[in-house]
């Protein structure tokens, strides 16, 4: 089972992707950290999103490329991704990353914990709506990203959206 | 009672906290007195206290990207922190996009 949860920065995505994870997963958890860890804001929500998993039993992996290269040794009941935002981002600038084969990687990727697991919960990001000008590079990105979400809401059993905390069903359920 | 009333910039907020809760005092644009905060160099989240028992209207600025300027990061980040906190306690939340008032916490008072 896929389920996919976005929202924007800040919208308590995390908490509800966790707490779905634990509802649908009963033993084996593994969280999977795209983030680098660095600067001192991604260090505060390093700290922040650890507190909020502590004694839910999740196993961590820093994981910040190459799900597609990704072979853990054991199966897992739930496996929660954070996030994709990260993910594409290190997968497009970082110097080891896939760069122009980053979408299809991805996508493998996550086809692979799907393989690994029998519950996969992602969150994403919305970064869609400054309406603000960037340059290419970054304008590539946010249409990767939009393109990213839309393949995994097609796969997904549930889409929500995180909004001031509140979780919205998106699609009102007609076509999940 | 306590209303959260999210969306877009320009998006009618004001005008439908108004005209769907007029009992309640109206607080304007919560992030621009989390930006005054900051710039002040307190913590946005003291605020929570001052709008229970208002109608509070707030822009959604998460969903752009990670902004470059760690204080705009920092603005970005406050404003949905608070934003979750508000909602949390509110008796509705409403999100408005082009005018029209979504009901994603409690229900549309009777009129």
């Amino acid at each position: 089972m896929l389920i996919l949860v976005t929202g924007g920065a800040a919208s308590g995505k995390s908490a509800h992707a966790e707490r779905l994870l634990c509802e649908n997963a009963a033993g084996a958890r593994l969280y999977l950290a795209t983030m680098q860890p660095f600067g001192a804001p991604a260090q505060r929500r390093i700290v922040r999103h650890r507190a909020m998993r502590q004694d839910k039993g999740f196993q961590t992996i820093e994981r910040p490329l190459d799900l597609a290269g990704f072979a853990p040794a054991q199966r897992y009941d739930g496996i929660l991704l954070e996030d994709m935002g990260n993910l594409l981002a290190n997968e497009l600038f970082s110097p080891a990353g896939s760069k122009d084969a980053a979408f299809d990687s991805i996508l493998v990727g996550i086809a692979r914990l799907q393989d690994c697991c029998q519950t996969l919960v992602i969150v994403t990001n919305e970064v869609f709506s400054d309406g603000l000008d960037y340059p290419a590079e970054t304008v590539r990105y946010i249409r990767l990203l939009g393109q990213l979400n839309t393949a995994l809401a097609a796969r997904a059993e549930a889409v929500y959206q995180s909004v001031c905390g509140i979780l919205l069903p998106i699609g009102e359920g007609e076509r999940r | 009672m306590t209303v959260l009333l999210v969306g877009g910039a320009y998006q009618g907020k004001a005008a439908l906290a108004r005209q769907l809760y007029p009992a309640l005092p109206l607080i304007r644009d919560l992030h621009a007195r989390v930006r005054n905060e900051l710039a002040a160099g307190r913590d946005p989240m003291a605020l929570l206290d001052s709008l229970r028992g208002h109608a509070v209207t707030c822009d959604e600025v998460g969903c752009g990207v990670v902004p470059v300027d760690r204080a705009d990061e920092t603005y970005r980040e406050a404003v949905g922190r608070l934003c979750c906190a508000v909602a949390a306690e509110a008796d509705a939340v409403v999100r408005v996009t082009a005018g029209v008032p979504q009901w994603i916490r409690g229900e549309k008072p009777c009129m």
